[in-house]
This record gives C-alpha cells, structure tokens and sequence, in this order.
C-alpha cells in the first residue's frame, strides 16, 4: 500500500483511526514514563512486571468467564504488581540479587501463565479465544473505550508529571538530597512507579506481556542521545513512542497475520539504532569523526610545540630551521607539516621550515595550557 | 566565650542490618566552626551525617540543630552528598544542578523564577563555574562537578554545611578554591562540618575535629586535640601508614 | 506409565540439569538476566537455521542458534561501553528487537514453517517422543534426547574439567587474572555453553521458560547453601523435581508441560524462600526482630559503659528521654538486660554488673575491628535469654 493511500484509508476508516490513535496515545505514555524508569535503572523491572501481568489475566478471565479488557486489566495489575513486591521482597530479605529475582520472578510468573491459558484453551465452549493476543499484542482489538481510558491515563499522568516536575527531576538525580530538603521520597518513588506499572499494564493488549518492556525502553533510550535536558527528553520520547506505535500498526494492518507487538518493537528499535549512530551530541558515527580529528589535532599540536621549543631559543622566532633537526621528534611527517603550513603556523621553503608569528602565539597558548594543567 | 550550639547529637545509635556502625555518640559541635570528620575507613563517618540529616532512622537517641529537631529546622542545613552518589550522566546542565539548592525551600509544586535563577548565577559565579552553566553535567571534569555541588549546597543559604568528602577524586586548583569558599563561608558565622580523608591537611585547612570509629574518640579544637594520642586511639598504632596512604 | 511418558520426564530432566549448571554460574556471577537476553534473541537464528535445513535438531541449526546467543551478548557489551545508555538498558534493548525479527519472521512464512508461536513459548516437548533416531530398523530413541544429552555431558565435561578456574574466576575475578586464567576466556566460554543449552532446551521448553530452568533452581539452591558444589547439586535435583512433579501436574490438568514445569519451580522456589532454615523469609524475620532487640540492648548496655560516673543519665526515665525509645521498647530491654544479669536498678538508676561489663567492652572491641560474625559467638556464650 502506497504511504499517501495509506494515510487517505487511515482518515477514511473508522476501525483504523481508532487503532492508531490508541497506538499513537500509547507510545506517547510509554516514551514518557520510560524515560522516568531508564533514568532509575529500572530498565529491566518493566520486563518482570509485564511477564509477571500475565497470570492475572488468566485468572481474570478464569474468574469471570469472558473476556473484559477492564477486568483483564485489574487484574494484569494485580499480579504486576504482586511480582514487583515479591522481587523487593527477594532482594531485601535475602542475598539474592536483583538480576536473579527479576529473571526468577518473570519466568516463573510467565510459566503459571501460559500453564493457565493452554488450561483454559482445553475447557470446553469457553469463550476464550483472543486471550492469546495479550502474548504478541494485537492493536485490532482495541475499541473505541480503550482509546479513551489510554487517553485518561494518559492525560493524568501528563498533569501529574507536570505539578510534581521539579520534585521527580530531583529525586531522579540526587534522592539523598531530595530527603535532606524535606520532599517525601516514598510518596515520588510510589507515584513515579505505579505510574510505570499503569502504563505497563495499559499496553499489554496491544503490544503484549513479552516485548511490552521495550515500548517503555526503546524511545526513551532513542530520545535520551539527542537532548541533555530531560523536559526536552521526555518530550522526545513521547513523540518516539507515538511515531513507533502509529507506524507499527499501519504496517502490521497493512498485512495479514502480523501481532503488532513485534512490529512495533522493530519499529522503536530502528529509532534507537539511528539515534546511537547519527545523533550529533553522543552519537557513535559523530563521537568516532570528533575522536580523529582531536587525535589529529594532538598530533599538529606536539609537532608545533616542538618547533616552538626550538624557536624561541632564538631572538629572531622567524628564524628559518632545517627539517632534519626535527627528526629526533618521532610524531611528525610531510603531511602533518603540510597541514601547519595549511593553518599558516609555519612556512615552508624546501628543507627548511620557520615559524609564523601566528604560529608562535598559537603555540605559546597550548604551552601555557599544558604546564596549567599539569599543576 | 560560650558558644552556641549548632548540633547537639545525644546518645545516637545507627544500625545496618543490625550492625551497629556508629555507637552511642555524643557530640556538640559550635557555631561557627569549620570541623573535619575523621576515621578509619567504614568507621561510620557517611552514616552519621546521615543520621543528622534524616535520611537514615536511627535505632536510639536524638538530634538537634539550633535547639530542634531537623526536621522543624532543615532550613537552616545544606548538603553536599558524596559525588559519586549521583548519575552524572543524568540529562541536565550546571545551573539546573545548582538551582536544585533552591527547591527546598521553594516547597511542593512551585516552580523556580527569576529570583532562584539569580541565586544559582551568583553561587556559580563563586565558585568560577560559571562560564560552564549551559554544560550538560556528564562534560565537566570531577573537580569542576564538586565545584557545582557546593555552589548547590551555597544557593541553600544555610547555617550550617555538610560535606561528604568533598575533596575526592578533585584537583589541587580545586581543593584550594574550596577550601577557601569553606574559610569564608567561617569566617561569616556559618558553621561546616566535612567528612575529611587526607589526614595531612587537617591541621591546615580546619579548626575543630571530630575523631571518630564506631564510637566518638575525640571532638575539640586541633590545636588541642589532634595528636599522637587521639590518632593512634582512632586509626589504631599503624595510623602512620594511614596518613601517608 | 508408558514409554513415550518415561521418554518425557528424562528428556526434561535432562534439560533441567543441563540449565541448572550453566545457571548456578550465572546466578553466582549476578549475570541472570544474560539469560533473558540469550533464550529471547537465539530465535532469528533458529529461524534462520531452520529455513535453511527445514529439521529443528539438525547441527547447523544448533550452531547458527548459539552463534546468534553469543553475538548478543557481544552486542549489549558493544553497547554498555559505549555508555550511550545505562547498562541493563542495553540488556533490554537488544533482546526485544532481535525476538521481535524472529516473531516476524515466522509469521510472514507461516504457511512453509512448521514452527509456530506456540512452539517459541512453550516447546514441544509432549511430541519429543515422536521424532526418533533410527539406523536400519533399529528404534534409538527420540532425537531430542540425544540432543540434550550431548548438550549435558559436554557441560558435564566442560565442568569437571575447568572447576577450579570456574570457581576462582566466579569468587575472585581478580585472583583468577593473577593466576592466569583469563577470565574473558572463561566468560566467553561460559556464554557459550549457556547459548548452546538454551538453543537445546529451546525445543523442549521455549525461549521465555527456559530462564526459569537456569535461574530458579540456581535460585532455590543458594538460599541453602553457599557451597558451590553443594549448590550444583542441589540445583540439579531442583530441575529434576521441577521437571518430573510438572510433567505429571501438566497430565493432570492436561495443560502445557513446560508450563507446568516452570510452575512447579517457582512453588519450589516460594516454599524455600518462606522456610528456607537460615535464609527463609520467616527464620530472617524472626532473627531480625531477635537481633533488633539485641542490638537495642547492647546500645543500652554501651551507653551504661560511657555514661558510668553520671547518675543522671543511667535513670530509667532517661531511655524514654534522651535515647529516644517509647515506653514499651524500653520495657523490653530493660527486662531482657534485667534478665540477663547484665544490669541492676537502684533505686530508678540502672548500673552494668560486671558481667555486663566485660560482655560490652568485648562488643566494642570487635565492631571496632570489624569482626561482627564474633559477637554473635559471644552472645552465645554470655545469653541466658535472647531476644
């Protein structure tokens, strides 16, 4: 399907309007608070509760025998959170750590789950089928009340972020000093996390329980390498987020038998991998430019106060020298003393080099730079 | 003279895990001193600036600052937490750091203004960072990031200061630049208490020391007090090789 | 019990150990959730491998497998130095994104590959006993166990004969450099035998369940002991009850075997965890709030000791007052130092007795020279009564 008819179907259609704009609001919840969960190194929590999530909702439709995606939620939220506790629980009161209690609990979590959804798969006439869409997320199943309770959530956890900015920025950097100045750290710790469990829990119909921790991660991930500020990064991600969810389910609608789950995954991770590469502050392809040119430039730089060294001992600093009595000096070839004449530090005029007044400032600066820094 | 008591510790106990690490201490430490803490290694030197300041329960005994408990007073109390406590790869620039020192006594919600903004500019200023304000924090040298700490902790505008060594892993430009930012802040009656390393320059840099290793040994004047006697009590006979280290 | 039943239960048990020795290491060596990372990402190669040769168990497959398990691992390390992101941020990046790429490609083949979701997450272990190994006429069992087999006693091997160097490297990185072992070597040569047993175990139990077979007999055995091969053992005979006990629950309520294996595990894991005898939730509860209040005695009884020529602060009303303790708190200690003779009340002012005496002077002595495990020796010794 061409883009533009793509977008003229997406208008057009009531069914795929809804879909997106239920993906669209959760990726922008999920980039938000994920930047909230990356920053505390709680990256990997978000994996533990969402595979943890899974047997409540066995147990939900269990319970009440059909299929309510507020009831599944309830209790998608249950045993997230029961899983957190017990893995601050594991970590706490043994010596245990936490990568073993989060591995130990989303496993086993997991396990109970698909041992009731294949138990509840064999019980006769029960109106079960779909619960497996909650393992790889399927977006067509979201109606026009789902969009709306997102966008609720949505909507209070964006005031929430709001009122409580500058106490969460805090508690995030520096959580000592947030206790020092008289901010209640476990009301902003439980109202940062279960915030995080909501948004979790919120995305599990559509992007399921096993790859819902990198809708939380990936865009946050992706914004963090272009900003240094974390509005601006929350910000970023929020529209990551949205732009993964939005451009997954158009893909995964656009061909059959697609969960939208792994697309959208796909989708946020090619967001991160252009962010590590191209980003212009952190990113690997400008880091690795920077890196040679600064090694360039320590190498210009030795060359020139080298010939500094030997210049100054002279009244006249223009004073003309022969190339040879730079041998003893290991780090210069024709080239790098090309690129001095380039920078007009020095002249060249066959085997002899001299200094340029310009060169000489330049160098006399680095000098006082370099013995500054060895105080 | 008498002076005035800044902090009165009575009787304090911290346990972790039900391991005592500081034990019955009792200490009062005067206005307007500039006072090094020193011990051993694990002697519980962190542990009681916590204590001090609330963030860690302790299992008996109380804490006063200026006559109440800090939690009436935390006013008047500013904070330099160890630097490798942070993530300083955290998104944020010098002078957002240095404007947190204002968010105490901003309270919930209200946002910083101009006023703050100015406070943060002038602490920088103090403390010569502030040609480094926009930098994202992740890009300054450790000395010029526990330059930015104590310029939070100046923008608190507190009577009293706590430092959690301050002096590590920062040059020798920077020791000295805080060392007298620490003398001035004296020599204007406020009173600071450093958690301090390098035995050595104590007899230079502070007035007032506090030996400490699970219990109190020793609190008072250097002049008075820091010698063979209290050192070999602290660090035990080897305490040589503990300053030389 | 049929054969096809026997062929089950030794197929899982043998998975079960082949995962719990690669994961006591892991565990030990606080690398969990490497496991997470490798059971998710090892998919793209098995699809791959499995386009190729159209047979699950065929080498190649295996290879491509663990050569894709391994390449993750390189990947969140490229990644986590590279200090773009924290590091269990790299751990959750990479693996969704290399999973996701094998759901895909799954589905898009779905019609040529006899491979579907269900069989990712859960295995097939309930027709392992179908697929056989046959030469001429001659039944040699199902292939998977030759398989796993293989898998098991190259690790086995693997095991006995690196021990010691395993062992130092997990306790002691720094010893182990010191000694010459390198311990990249060891590192890497551990991913891959855990690469290898996930790919095995793959078939049997799915890619999210066999993270529980590494971690949570691991788990389960080091609440009981610190002992390695202690911990070896006891993680093997986790996996094997974990492993037999699910079989027969799953034939039971005629559910998912493997889920039903990973259940069992974690109920193992619930029921040490609560009464576990020294690291068990209930024994750590009840010695914290016995060692609470031997730690509340022993303040009382120090500062009895420093405060010994001052009447006015050994005054039973100074507990409330200064040290701060409510009235029943210090009821107690009153009565357990009472107890133990380590105290005597005079007229409203408490004094130490001389055993209480010694007993404190001996306590500084050793918290001051950090030789905390000795006070708990010298309770014994000093105690009529604990806490």
């Amino acid at each position: 399907m061409e883009l533009k008819e793509y977008f003229e179907f997406l208008i057009s259609d009531y069914t795929l309007r809804t879909i997106s704009i239920g993906t669209a609001v959760l990726g922008a919840i999920c980039g938000m608070l994920g930047s909230f969960a990356v920053l505390r190194k709680q990256s990997l929590l978000g994996d533990a509760i969402s595979h943890a999530a899974l047997p409540g909702i066995a147990i939900a439709f269990l319970i009440i025998e059909s299929k309510n995606s507020v009831v599944f939620l309830i209790g998608a939220l249950l045993s997230g959170l029961l899983g957190t506790f017990w893995i601050r629980g594991i970590v706490n009161k043994t010596h245990l750590k936490s990568d073993t209690a989060l591995g130990l609990i989303l496993s086993t979590f997991f396990g109970f789950g698909m041992l009731l959804l294949t138990y509840i798969q064999k019980i006769p006439n029960a109106n079960q089928a779909g619960l497996e869409s909650y393992l790889f997320g399927q977006a067509a199943t979201l109606v026009e009340s789902d969009v709306w309770l997102m966008s609720g959530v949505t909507g209070i956890s964006f005031i929430i972020l709001l009122l409580f900015w500058k106490e969460l920025k805090i508690l995030l950097f520096d959580p000592d000093f947030t206790k020092t100045i008289g901010f209640n750290t476990k009301f902003l710790d439980i109202l940062i996390t279960s915030f995080i469990v909501v948004a979790i829990v919120l995305g599990l119909q559509t992007v399921g329980v096993v790859l819902m921790s990198a809708m939380l991660l990936a865009p946050a991930a992706a914004a963090r390498q272009w900003t240094n500020k974390l509005s601006t990064m929350v910000i970023v991600a929020a529209i990551f987020g949205a732009l993964s969810g939005v451009i997954g389910t158009g893909i995964s609608a656009s061909s059959n038998n697609l969960s939208t789950g792994p697309i959208i995954v796909i989708v946020a991770a090619i967001f991160v991998l252009f962010s590590f590469v191209f980003s212009p502050g952190r990113g690997l392809l400008f880091r690795e430019i920077r890196f040679r040119k600064n090694r360039r430039d320590l190498q210009l730089h030795k060359t020139l106060s080298f010939m500094y060294h030997i210049a100054k001992d002279h009244a006249n600093i223009s004073h003309p020298h022969a190339i040879k009595i730079l041998n003893n000096f290991q780090g210069f070839t024709r080239k790098t003393l090309k690129q001095l004449e380039d920078k007009n530090y020095i002249s060249l005029d066959g085997n002899m080099w001299q200094m340029t007044p310009t060169g000489y400032e330049k160098a006399a600066t680095l000098y006082d730079q370099i013995s500054k820094s060895d105080e | 003279m008498e002076d005035q008591i800044a902090v009165k510790i009575d009787d304090l106990t911290v346990a972790y895990d039900y391991k005592p690490v500081l034990w019955d201490i009792d200490l009062a430490i005067p206005e307007g001193v500039l006072m090094a803490i020193v011990g051993p290694n694990g002697a519980g030197k962190s542990t009681l600036i916590k204590a001090i300041l609330d963030i860690l329960k302790p299992i008996a005994g109380s804490v006063e600052i200026y006559g109440k408990p800090y939690k009436k007073n935390r006013a008047l109390v500013a904070y330099v937490p160890q630097k490798g406590s942070v993530d300083w790869d955290f998104p944020t620039t010098a002078l957002d750091v240095v404007m947190m020192g204002t968010y105490g006594s901003l309270g919930w919600i209200k946002r910083p203004g101009q006023k703050e903004k100015k406070a943060a500019l002038e602490a920088l200023e103090k403390v010569g960072m502030l040609s480094f304000k926009s930098r994202q924090i992740s890009q300054l040298s450790g000395g010029q990031q526990q330059r930015i700490f104590l310029a939070r902790a100046l923008v608190q505008n507190a009577s009293i200061y706590f430092m959690d060594e301050p002096f590590q892993g920062v040059d020798a430009t920077t020791e000295k630049a805080i060392i007298n930012i620490l003398k001035e802040l004296r020599k204007a009656g406020k009173t600071v208490v450093v958690v301090h390393h390098d035995l050595q320059t104590v007899p230079e840099y502070f007035d007032w020391v506090t030996f400490l290793n699970v219990k109190k040994i020793a609190t008072g004047p250097v002049k008075d007090i820091f010698n063979d006697d209290n050192l070999t009590k602290t660090y035990g006979i080897n305490y040589k090789v503990a300053i030389t280290q | 019990m049929n054969s096809a039943q026997i062929e089950i239960q030794l197929i899982a048990s043998l998975v079960a150990i082949a995962c719990a020795i690669p994961g006591t290491f892991l565990v030990l060596r606080k690398m969990a959730l490497i496991t997470d990372a490798i059971s998710h990402s090892i998919l793209p190669g098995i699809v791959i491998g499995f386009f190729i040769t159209h047979d699950l168990s065929s080498p190649l497959l295996i290879l491509l497998a663990t050569a894709s398990g391994v390449l993750t691992v390189v990947l969140v390390e490229f990644i986590q130095k590279t200090g773009l992101v924290k590091e269990d941020t790299a751990i959750g990046l990479v693996f969704p994104a290399l999973f996701s790429i094998g759901i895909i490609l799954i589905s898009k083949n779905a019609s040529d590959v006899h491979l579907d979701i269900d069989a990712v997450l859960l295995g097939e272990l309930a027709f392992a006993p179908f697929d056989r190994i046959t030469v001429g006429t001659t039944d040699l069992g199902p292939k998977s166990l030759w398989i796993i087999g293989s898998i098991l006693i190259t690790t086995l091997l693997l095991l006995i004969a690196f021990f010691k160097e395993l062992k130092v490297s997990t306790f002691d990185k720094g010893l182990a450099a010191s000694l010459g072992f390198s311990p990249a070597i060891i590192h890497y040569g551990l991913m891959t035998v855990s690469s290898v047993t996930t790919v095995g175990a793959f078939d049997a139990v799915g890619a999210i369940l066999v993270i529980a077979l590494m971690i949570a007999p691991a788990a389960t055995a080091y609440l009981l002991t610190q002992d390695l091969k202690k911990m070896l053992l006891l993680a093997t005979l986790f996996g094997i009850t974990g492993a037999i006990l699910g079989y027969w629950s799953a034939h039971l309520l005629d559910a998912s075997i493997s889920g039903s294996i990973t259940t069992v595990l974690g109920i193992v894991f619930l029921l040490v965890y609560l009464f576990a005898k020294n690291k068990g939730l209930i024994s750590v509860l009840y010695r914290q709030k016995q060692q609470q209040k031997e730690v509340l005695l022993l303040t009382f009884l120090l500062h009895l000791h420093n405060h010994s020529d001052e009447e006015e602060e050994r005054k039973v009303a100074h507990l409330n007052d200064h040290i701060n303790w409510q009235k029943v708190k210090s009821r107690t200690v009153l009565s357990l130092a009472l107890k133990n003779n380590m105290i005597t009340i005079d007229n409203q002012i408490i004094a130490l007795t001389d055993k209480g005496k010694t007993f404190t002077e001996e306590a500084i002595n050793y918290i001051i020279t950090n030789k905390d495990t000795e006070i708990e020796k010298m309770k014994d010794r000093f105690f009529l009564f604990r806490g």
